[in-house]
Parts: structure tokens; C-alpha cells; sequence
């Protein structure tokens, strides 16, 4: 009698999950709201800023080793908080791109697929770098390398402008010439 | 009411796997097997399975070793087919990002891995509560088969909520249909084998799988042949040589505040 409890319990959990992301919507692709508003902007240049080892070598030499770990603690934590908006805005960017996937034309269609896996690759290695980041928020004198994510993060920005200017190219897009 | 061979159980029987063979045929009518090929499979030849099953049981010239033994032809047919269909299912929602299909493919093996043990702890701990090994092998093959299918479709589900990956509507539908069956006939199966129910219990729970099918299959239906209602407002609006006219003025809106945050990410 266990071992039935422990299935049915096993796939009354499987299924209220299952039924819950259906009624949530959440896994079907939908074209109803408003997801470019749900991006938020990211300081890329203060990212680079906070991942450098020059900086943190830099604070290493200049402070005291208990102001040291405070300091850097801090960083990290903006760091996580950098990370953290990078993976919302890939889970957003992954949803436009699979939005635009069915369009008709091959060469659009391309592009989002481009976008959704490098906005998928992201959101992958936020995952590590934040595991990383928590990890050396235990031990601050620990190495840490974030940077995967902020080269990611440029290849997903040039992704999505591609995606941008192949779905709307009546709107200029400027991004594309500052780049 | 509940009892075998009675109009409701027939019905309960019959009916849906007729439902899955003509939507086998309509899949193939309307030009979209190529789509769902291993859904096609799975529709056609589980419903024919079934079908002979259900022959066997009522046709008095067929004896009970000749019975037991369609049924575990039937449920080895149907369990390849499930898993062909997971892994259609797996290659059509991951298979075309490079950046998590290898990852989804590595903790699948793992998860399958520690599924097929947990199955067979399972099947090892139950109850023999029967003195014929075909039935109760049966019943065990059964209960792995529900727990293997629902434990490896529920990492699909995670895996892809996890990434916020969006599915085709006509994989959605299979896939819901699918897991509700397996998870339901797993709860049921694992009362059956292992509950240590009178048997007019177990009829009931019997008639619970057969129900939760014939629901099952009209989810079916209705994802894959009932048309999506379209959208009021679309997001990103199709634009290339082969689209229709231009898209409304909200689309635009989105793409343009897209492009502005874009802009405003390199400036910064």
C-alpha cells in the first residue's frame, strides 16, 4: 500500500504541474502582450566595469583585507543583479524570437532562431555564472569568471537587432550603426 | 454500472480508440502527418491494438492464454510507440537550438536512466497478487511503462518552463493529452497493483483510465484539428516577401519600444 501511495502522490504532483503550466499559458506561444516593454536596459559598460579582474586586483592592493571582502561582496551582488536582468531579458528575447519563428520568410524566420537559441545559451550560462557569483559571495578571494555572459549578451543584443530589422525595416533601426 | 462488459465500459473502450483512428486519418487527409509522424503512428496502430484487445476480450472463441497474450503484444506496441512519440516530441521542441539540446539530451538519458530503476524497484516491491505471472506480469510491465512515460514527459514540461521555451500549439496538445493519461493511468495502476482493493474498486479505477482516454483523445481533437482563434493583437508582426499586409499599429509599437531599449542598452 506504500508503494501505491507514493505513486499516486508522485503523479498527482506530475499532473497538477502539468495542468498548472497549461491553465498558465505558459508553454504555448502567444501573441497577445506586450513583451519589448518587459525588457529591461542593462549597463553593459558597468557590467564590464564590475567582471574586470583588473578592478578587483586594483581594490585588492589599495584596501585592507576585511574592507577588501566587504567591497567585493558588494560587487558581487550588483554582479548577481546584472545577471539576473541579462536572464529575464533572454527569457523575454526567447519568447519574440519563437513569435517571429512562424513568419513566412525564411531569412526573418532564420533570425529568430538565431535569437531564441543564443537567448537560450544565455540564459544557460546565467545560470552558471550566478552559481559561480554565490559561490565566491562565500569566499571572495575565489576567481570568478561572469564574463561568458556578458560576450553572450552581446551576441544576443546583435541577434536581436538583426531579428528587429528584418521584421520592421521601415523603422530605422540606429542600433545597427553604432555597433 | 461499473462492471465489465456492460454498455458504458464498451463504450468507454471502443469509443475512443475509433475516435484515435479516424484522427489518425484526418492527421493524414489534411496534410499534416509530416508534422506529427510519430503521433500518426501512435494514433493508428495503438487504436488498432486496442481495438483487437477488445475483440479478444469479448469474442467467446478466444481463450485467456490467447487473450493475455494480444494484450502484452498490444501494451509492447504501444509503449515503443510512446517513446518514439517522447522522442519526436523532445527533437521538435529542442531540437533546433543547439544551446540546450545537448544538455536536454544528456539529463533525458539520465532521467530515463533513473526512471527504468525506479520502475523496476517499483515492480520488485509490489504485491503478487496474482497466481497467473502473465497477468500480474503484465499489470507490473503496465505501472513501468505509466511511470517511466510520465516521469520522462513532466522533464519536458520542467526542461522547457525552466527556458520559458513556447511550443507549437499542435505538439502542446499531444503532449497535455499525453501526460494526463500517462499520470492518471500511473495513479490508477499503482491502486490496482499495489492497493489491495476489492475488486469492485478496481473496476472503478478501470473505468477512470478508460474515461480519462476518451478525454485525453478530444484534447487531441481539438489541438490538432480545431484552428487557433487568431490574435487581436500580435506581437511581432510577420514582414517578409511572403507575409500579408502590414501588421497594426501595436505591433509596431512593440518592436519599436524593442529597438528603443535596444538602442538605449549599447548607448549606455
Amino acid at each position: 500500500m506504500t508503494l501505491a501511495i507514493i505513486l499516486v502522490v508522485a503523479a498527482a504532483l506530475a499532473l497538477v504541474f502539468i495542468l498548472a503550466v497549461t491553465l498558465s499559458r505558459s508553454l504555448q506561444i502567444s501573441k497577445g502582450d506586450s513583451r519589448a516593454a518587459k525588457i529591461q536596459p542593462i549597463d553593459v559598460e558597468a557590467f564590464r566595469n564590475l567582471i574586470d579582474p583588473a578592478e578587483d586586483d586594483y581594490l585588492r592592493r589599495r584596501l585592507s583585507a576585511t574592507e577588501f571582502r566587504l567591497v567585493r561582496r558588494q560587487r558581487l551582488r550588483a554582479m548577481a543583479a546584472y545577471v539576473r536582468t541579462a536572464k529575464r531579458n533572454a527569457a523575454v528575447l526567447v519568447r519574440m524570437g519563437q513569435g517571429a519563428l512562424t513568419t513566412g520568410d525564411a531569412q526573418t524566420a532564420e533570425a529568430a532562431r538565431r535569437l531564441v537559441d543564443n537567448a537560450l545559451l544565455l540564459s544557460r550560462n546565467a545560470d552558471f555564472a550566478l552559481l559561480r557569483i554565490y559561490f565566491a559571495l562565500a569566499w571572495p578571494n575565489s576567481g570568478l569568471a561572469a564574463a561568458p555572459i556578458l560576450h553572450g549578451y552581446e551576441q544576443l543584443n546583435g541577434s536581436a537587432m538583426l531579428l528587429g530589422r528584418l521584421q520592421n525595416p521601415a523603422v530605422p533601426v540606429r542600433i545597427s550603426a553604432s555597433l | 454500472m461499473f462492471r465489465a462488459h456492460s454498455l458504458l465500459w464498451s463504450y468507454l473502450w471502443v469509443a475512443p480508440n475509433v475516435l484515435l483512428f479516424i484522427l489518425g486519418l484526418l492527421i493524414w487527409k489534411r496534410g499534416i502527418a509530416t508534422r506529427v509522424r510519430a503521433f500518426l503512428a501512435f494514433a493508428v496502430l495503438s487504436a488498432v491494438s486496442e481495438l483487437a484487445i477488445y475483440a479478444a476480450d469479448v469474442l467467446p472463441s478466444v481463450g485467456p492464454r490467447a487473450f493475455w497474450g494480444i494484450s502484452w503484444t498490444g501494451l509492447l506496441i504501444e509503449g515503443v510507440l510512446k517513446f518514439l512519440l517522447i522522442g519526436e516530441i523532445f527533437a521538435q521542441v529542442f531540437g533546433s537550438y543547439r544551446s540546450v539540446a545537448r544538455l536536454g539530451r544528456l539529463l533525458i538519458q539520465w532521467v530515463g536512466v533513473a526512471l527504468i530503476l525506479v520502475a523496476t524497484a517499483a515492480a520488485a516491491y509490489a504485491p503478487q497478487n496474482s497466481q497467473f505471472g502473465i497477468i500480474s506480469g503484465f499489470h507490473l510491465l503496465e505501472q513501468a511503462v505509466y511511470l517511466i512515460e510520465s516521469g520522462v514527459l513532466v522533464f519536458i514540461f520542467l526542461f522547457s518552463f525552466y527556458f520559458h521555451l513556447a511550443w507549437e500549439r499542435r505538439l502542446f496538445g499531444i503532449t497535455l493529452g499525453l501526460s494526463i493519461s500517462s499520470c492518471v493511468h500511473l495513479a490508477t495502476w499503482a491502486l490496482i497493483d499495489n492497493g489491495g482493493l476489492p475488486e469492485s474498486k478496481r473496476m472503478i479505477l478501470v473505468f477512470v483510465n478508460m474515461a480519462t482516454y476518451h478525454v485525453c483523445v478530444l484534447i487531441w481533437f481539438y489541438y490538432l484539428l480545431v484552428p487557433r482563434k487568431p490574435s487581436k493583437k500580435n506581437t511581432i508582426p510577420p514582414t517578409g516577401p511572403s507575409a500579408g499586409p502590414p501588421a497594426g499599429p501595436t505591433a509596431e509599437d512593440d518592436l519599436d519600444a524593442w529597438n528603443r531599449e535596444l538602442e538605449r542598452l549599447v548607448q549606455q
